[in-house]
């Protein structure tokens, strides 16, 4: 009787997966024109998109995985002080959209940009320049996290036997910590690679002649409402993520240096610990600059002639209807982490905890592979499988699109969690006539509290900045903040954008703030 | 004593291939059996089967004179205590007990007084407030029986219950089993891989090995009259070599 909740709550998750993951793209796959391929792939445009993407994902990647191991070695591998502070700093560009990142470049180095005119010096920001520093924005905070949990988790005792063993530092560097460093340096570049190659956001505003697939796509989707071409460079797009995805999974450490014997010791080095500081204060520097901008161009008459104070342009903002798209974001973003946490955690506790049997290894491997669908392609999947359906156009949709496009990370982050509990958890329940749901709701729940505040607010803040999914599923009275960007862009509705841009970070600034303190209660409760 | 759970030619097969041998045996009421064999050799697979966490292929399990091969877990009225102590991480030592017992409605008037005596007559009286984490590991091994043993099982099956302490804390667990056995009148089923706890504790022991029962005894008749060459290496053997050391060592004092 008990069992009949867990297996129907099993059923719906698998029937969510089907319906949300696999249909959408099954209807994107069967929507393309075959006269379409050959006349996309053969037009004098395609090579060099397909050459300007690669090109700019390439060295974006490079460029942005080397400043995020310097600044994970720098905060984990010094004794700078305020550590947990300097963490919070670099991943702050995470928390606007990308596409404000494009802005606050064009406000810094454009050609009337504040930098171009106080020294005269013109970067050409407009083309690879641009879309490299734009991107490596963005997605530097992300491989600082995956590199950072790496340099955390290292098991000293490795370090203590090759000290005994009399290998040199060197040595060590090469034996020890690049091995550790390579299998997460490859997921990271993977991943990097991936985000950058699909996102039309920085491309959009910094690319200049420089034309991107992506930005290609929303052109084609967008303004022409041509599909069938959109959904062909939609499977391009997919290319990257589909081999990220596969070398991923070959990639995965089998758990061998799970367990921890002793975590790393710092040892003094006053030379390494200046040289972390002033590279830490740089970044924070570099960081910073676009968002006191954003700040500055708010609050000023005319920016960059008249820089007396000013609330003009927040008055006019508010009167361009800024408070409604401020609610849509905030409803869409509430109600998104709330389906998509309860889901995900659901579809964790379904694989982790019920044994291997078929449904739950498909239910596993689906939640994967939705890592690898890029935003874009997702949200004209979406478009080609759900119009003329009743939810089309309607805030649902872009719930449920989110919920997709959010599903994997917090999905693994249950699942790791709820993997770690005593394996005889279950047997002890069931023999003493304990349903798993109840086990779920009384022992599970209480105890990975941390982490699924941890996937609320994830799926939150990623609903906040996101303009990929929803850019085609969105209308004009139900869209995100967000989306205002690029409309605003393209009417040059400068200022309103730069206040766009801070109220997001402080929403999700705010939002980071409420989950930290409500993990530091339960933490201080639970002792 | 009367006869508290009969097994009859219970086989287990995974893919083909069998893994218990068409097993019979009997179990009498407050009795201490042990089932010692190495690892591999089917024990913890007819522990699993006891108590409903897996269906055998073939056979019959009666309890108390009724037919439970089919019941599920939560029916048979059996209870089970792990090495990994398996305990909810969020509640308190009281919180643990108590917990199964609520949500049973025979239990839950008094669910609390209950858990309380349980865990009183384990000498855990002390400690009620504390969570898991900050219990040792006999301690934490002394709630799981006290939550195992608050609901009255008909039957307590161990699997290796002790073999994660140190050596100090075996000894002392060893030595509190027993009481706690007399105590709560309980019939225990034991698997070991351990021949002197098997010794040490149990009315008889049943010896496993290849999914077969090699010789079903109390101790002393098992070192006196083994039943085969595999009974003397694997049992009387081993024992004897322990005493030999360990005489040599008083000697050498």
């Amino acid at each position: 009787m008990k069992n009949r909740t867990f297996q129907s709550l099993k059923l719906f998750i698998g029937i969510f997966l089907i319906l949300h993951v696999l249909c959408p793209i099954i209807a994107l796959a069967t929507h393309i024109s075959y006269g379409d391929i050959s006349e996309v792939l053969s037009s004098a445009q395609f090579a060099p998109m397909l050459w300007n993407s690669f090109l700019s994902s390439l060295v974006t990647t490079i460029v942005s995985v080397s400043i995020a191991l310097l600044l994970a070695w720098c905060v984990n591998r010094s004794n700078i002080r305020h550590k947990g502070v300097w963490s919070v700093i670099f991943t702050l560009p995470m928390l606007i959209p990308s596409i404000s990142h494009g802005m606050g470049l064009t406000l810094l180095f454009g050609d009337n940009g504040f930098f171009t005119n106080l020294t005269g010096i013109n970067i050409h920001l407009y083309g690879l320049t641009g879309i490299v520093i734009g991107a490596t924005l963005y997605s530097c905070p992300m491989a600082f996290l995956m590199l950072t949990d790496i340099f955390q988790y290292e098991d000293f005792t490795v370090y203590e036997m090759a000290d005994v063993l009399g290998l040199s530092k060197k040595q060590q560097l090469k034996a020890i910590t690049l091995s550790n460093l390579k299998k997460p340096l490859i997921s990271a570049f993977f991943a990097v690679f991936t985000v950058v190659f699909t996102d039309y956001g920085v491309p959009l505003i910094v690319g200049g002649k420089m034309m991107t697939l992506p930005v290609y796509m929303y052109r084609e989707v967008i303004g022409l409402l041509d599909y069938s071409k959109g959904g062909i460079i939609g499977v391009i797009l997919l290319i990257p993520a589909v081999i990220a995805f596969i070398i991923d999974l070959l990639n995965k450490d089998n758990g061998t240096n799970s367990t921890i014997t002793k975590p790393y010791v710092i040892g003094k080095n006053r030379k390494r610990d200046i040289f972390s500081r002033v590279v830490c204060v740089v970044t924070l520097v570099l960081i910073s600059l676009p968002i006191i901008t954003f700040v500055i161009l708010s609050f000023v008459k005319q920016y960059p002639v008249d820089f007396s104070f000013t609330f003009d342009n927040i008055t006019e903002s508010l009167d361009l209807g800024i408070g409604g798209y401020l609610l849509n974001s905030l409803f869409i973003g509430l109600t998104t982490a709330l389906a998509g946490t309860l889901i995900t955690y659901y579809a964790a506790f379904v694989t982790a905890r019920s044994g291997k049997n078929f449904s739950s290894m498909a239910i596993h491997l689906i939640s994967l592979v939705s890592l690898s669908f890029p935003g874009i392609v997702l949200g004209l999947s979406y478009v080609l499988f759900f119009q003329g359906s009743f939810v089309y156009g309607t805030i649902a949709i872009l719930i449920t699109v989110n919920i997709t496009h959010f599903f994997a990370s917090p999905y693994l982050l249950a699942y790791n969690s709820l993997s770690k509990f005593n394996s005889n958890l279950e047997d002890v329940a069931y023999s003493l006539g304990i349903s798993k749901m109840k086990m779920l709701v009384d022992v599970y729940m209480p105890c990975t509290r941390g982490t699924i505040l941890e996937m609320f607010s994830y799926i939150f803040v990623n609903c906040m900045v996101t303009i990929s999914a929803i850019s085609f599923l969105a209308n004009f009275r139900n869209m995100p903040l967000a989306l205002l960007i690029p409309q605003f862009d393209s009417q040059s509705l400068i200022e309103p954008i730069a206040f766009i841009s801070i109220i997001i970070l402080l929403v999700n600034v705010i939002a980071k703030g409420v989950i930290y303190f409500l993990k530091m209660y339960f933490a201080r409760k639970e002792n | 004593m009367t006869e508290k759970l009969i097994v009859k030619n219970l086989v287990k097969e995974y893919d083909g291939e069998q893994v218990l041998k068409s097993l019979s045996f009997v179990v009498k009421e407050g009795e201490f059996l042990s089932v010692l064999g190495p690892s591999g050799c089917g024990k913890t697979t007819l522990l699993r089967i006891l108590i409903g966490l897996e269906s055998q292929t073939a056979g019959e399990i009666l309890l108390d004179g009724k037919d439970i091969s089919k019941l599920p877990a939560s029916q048979r009225g059996m209870g089970i205590i792990f090495q990994n102590y398996a305990l909810f991480p969020n509640m308190t030592v009281l919180e643990n007990v108590e917990y199964a017992l609520k949500i049973k409605p025979e239990t839950k008037a008094d669910s609390r007084k209950r858990a309380e005596r349980t865990l009183d007559m384990i000498g855990m009286s002390d400690q009620l407030n504390k969570k898991p984490h900050h219990l040792s590991g006999g301690q934490q091994q002394r709630v799981a029986i006290a939550r195992t043993l608050a609901l009255n099982p008909s039957i307590v099956l161990l699997d290796e219950p002790i073999s994660a302490l140190d050596v100090e804390n075996k000894e002392i667990m060893k030595r509190e089993l027993k009481d706690i056995q007399k105590k709560f009148h309980s019939t225990m089923i034991y698997i070991t891989h351990d021949q002197e706890e098997a010794f040490f504790l149990s009315d008889r022991i049943m010896v496993m090995s290849n999914g077969t029962i090699e010789q079903l005894d109390s101790p002393l008749e098992i070192y006196n009259s083994p039943a085969n060459e595999y009974i003397r290496t694997f049992v009387v053997n081993h024992l004897n070599q322990k005493f030999d050391s360990l005489s040599k060592c008083i000697g050498r004092l």
